[in-house]
């Protein structure tokens, strides 16, 4: 079963920079197969630095989030903290 | 990409138009059409990707340490985009149907590298980010062979993080159209050998040159400073047909005739011919180092001599001035074996290095720069680098005392050539007075006077402020060696880039130089600028300017 999140993004930068690559990281450290996208669009392999890069999400976007596996509720609250923290607290 | 325009520093007053070669990207890929065994490409890409992992946590390391954390989080970046599935998974693709690794993680970045290039700001950036990953792997794939500079295309523009000396050593003039470096400054080697060559360039471009990609077509405009990215036909035109000032053949003199001898840097024998052309009355400055570089032995006397020979026999009528080999500091000559110094530019290089006592270098050059006074239809002059004691110039003069002793009990023709000292460091400013009274000229070495009195790194933008002659105490120290000269009867004479700035020739006229030597493509401008001057006046100016406390009052005092 999947499970499923909607975050508002707080990082001034978006999901660039610092903010995507803790993102990207989070991803990989997790046993789950994540997704992420707007809302309303359609969704890329949030394993993929370039995928989400790309997605161009900015300060104050929704990104809803889909992960699937052992560590899908884990990693979402990770991806959530990340998604929430601005960046020059995000050395946590 | 579209037309668009990069600033730098002009390095010479010239403009050409040519293509995009790198140099030190050390990417050319193989032919996409070869037939490869697919298991072994994956394990090749497999094995790049690792290893690109493992300098990059390497550089990350070394950058948080430093620079900083946040400076060094762009690997993070890069380690990502090196292990991105999406990367990953279109190059096993491509390499399962058959083509190799290095044109699969080519096709495989450069669609994302596109993609990022039409988005605008922060994405944009994403795209260098993508090239830079992309590069690295090509580099393992490809066993990282470099680009022969010395058989580039007719035509080509040579990009680079940076030019050494090694690297200018093999340009070949004829083929280059002109250069433009990431790093460097207007004296930096880079910009100092183009201007010996007249070859357009620009240098300090900044990281932005490194989105210019091979084979664009480009506009280096060594006089403004700037690299046109694919130029309109009529800039293309203009800087095709750049050819520069009119050559001043004769030795020239001030409005009110005081003689000023204008001569030529020259580092290799193919530009003696070329200063000659563009007015050189003589050489100022020969540097040897080329003699030594590039090859697996030191020189023999013979070779040392011929060399000499050519550049004294092109200035019949002249004097040729040649400095005694320089190394140390940033030139390395392997066969050599110089041990590692923590800072060359402090260290153990020109007279230093010559007076070394395990060495026959100095005695051997010595004995050919002797002989070839004897036999040259010119005039020689030599001078010794870097000095700083009385007692290393008296060693020098003691070893070309015995070189000739030795020369002369063998039955071989031999002759004393004028003697001089190069006036680089503080130390020898301040003992200028002596050291004049012991030679028969001294000789104005401004790039490293300059590096030295106000200790900033000729190759350090970041100080390049710092690195310009006409700071107050540059002008002081210059003043102070041309009043010790000119007390002990001895000419003095300046060999370093400031010499061959026009802006600048009253000043120096003013402050008594006998003498200037530059790069051969300023020496036109030089020349006509020493006829527009008042030797009265420029006295008047250089008092002026070398009275002043601060740089921008030596700036007033030259533009009033």
């Amino acid at each position: 079963m999947s499970h499923e999140r909607v975050v508002t993004i707080v990082p001034e930068a978006g999901l660039h920079a610092r903010p995507a690559s803790a993102f990207v990281q989070a991803v990989n450290d997790h046993d789950a197969d994540v997704s992420a996208g707007p809302p309303d669009g359609d969704l890329v392999q949030a394993a993929s630095m370039i995928a989400v890069t790309s997605l161009g999400a900015g300060q104050g976007d929704d990104l809803k989030l889909v992960a699937e596996g052992p560590d899908a509720e884990a990693v979402l609250d990770e991806l959530e903290r990340i998604l929430t923290t601005p960046e020059e607290e995000l050395d946590a | 990409m579209a037309q668009r325009t990069l600033r730098g520093t002009g390095a010479t007053p010239r403009s050409g138009v040519g293509t995009v070669v790198w140099y030190g990207r050390d990417i050319s890929l193989p032919d996409p059409d070869g037939a490869v065994d697919p298991d072994a490409e994956t394990e090749r890409f497999v094995d790049a990707v690792g290893t690109a992992r493992a300098e990059l946590e390497a550089e990350r390391e070394a950058t948080a340490e430093r620079v900083g954390e946040s400076e060094a989080a762009v690997f993070d970046a890069h380690i990502q985009f090196l292990e991105d599935p999406t990367i990953e998974d279109a190059v096993e693709t491509s390499i399962a149907d058959g083509l190799d690794a290095a044109n699969a993680v080519d096709d495989a970045f450069g669609e994302h590298i596109e993609q990022f290039e039409g988005m605008d700001g922060r994405m944009a950036e994403r795209a260098d980010d993508l090239r830079d990953v992309r590069d690295r792997l090509l580099r393992l794939l490809t066993d990282g062979e470099r680009v022969d500079l010395s058989d580039l295309p007719e035509g080509s523009v040579v990009l680079a993080e940076r030019l050494t000396p090694s690297d200018t050593a093999q340009l070949d003039p004829e083929r280059v159209a002109g250069f433009a470096t990431v790093t460097g400054g207007r004296t930096s080697h880079a910009a100092i050998f183009a201007r010996s060559l007249a070859l357009p360039a620009v240098v300090g471009v900044g990281e932005e040159l490194e989105s210019v990609e091979e084979g664009t077509e480009v506009v280096v405009d060594g006089d403004e400073g700037t690299l046109l990215i694919e130029p309109s036909d009529d800039e293309r035109e203009a800087a095709a047909a750049d050819s520069g000032a009119t050559v001043v053949a004769d030795a020239v003199e001030t409005a009110d005739g005081r003689e000023i001898e204008v001569a030529a840097n020259v580092g290799r024998p193919e530009e003696l011919e070329p200063a000659a052309d563009r007015g050189a009355d003589g050489v100022g400055l020969y540097r040897t180092e080329f003699l030594f570089l590039d090859r697996e032995t030191p020189p023999s006397e013979d070779e040392q001599y011929e060399a000499v020979r050519e550049a004294l026999d092109t200035f019949p009528e002249g004097r040729v001035v040649v400095r005694t080999l320089d190394i140390g500091g940033d030139k390395r000559i392997p066969y050599l074996d110089l041990p590692e110094e923590e800072n060359p530019f402090l260290g153990e290089r020109g007279i230093r290095r010559s007076l070394d006592p395990d060495s026959d270098l100095f005695a051997t050059q010595l004995r050919a720069l002797l002989r070839a006074a004897a036999d040259g239809a010119g005039d020689l002059a030599v001078m010794f680098p870097l000095v700083a004691t009385v007692e290393e110039l008296d060693a020098a003069l003691a070893a070309l005392d015995d070189a000739l002793a030795d020369l002369e009990d063998r039955g071989v023709d031999a002759e004393r050539p004028e003697v001089g000292v190069m006036i680089e460091t503080p130390s020898a400013v301040f003992m200028a007075d002596e050291l004049a009274a012991r030679v028969d000229f001294l000789s104005i070495g401004t790039n490293d006077l300059t590096q030295y009195v106000m200790a900033a790194d000729r190759e350090n933008e970041r100080v390049g402020d710092l690195h310009d002659p006409t700071h107050p105490g540059v002008l002081r120290a210059i003043h102070r060696t041309v009043e010790a000269a000119h007390a002990a009867d001895a000419w003095v004479g300046m060999c370093g880039e400031m010499a061959g700035d026009p802006d600048l020739t009253e000043l120096l006229v003013g402050l008594g130089l006998d003498e200037l030597s530059m790069s051969a493509v300023t020496i036109p401008d030089v020349k006509a600028a020493v006829r527009e001057t008042e030797y009265s006046t420029a006295s008047e100016l250089a008092d002026a300017a070398r009275f002043a406390a601060t740089r921008s009052a030596v700036h007033d005092a030259l533009t009033q």
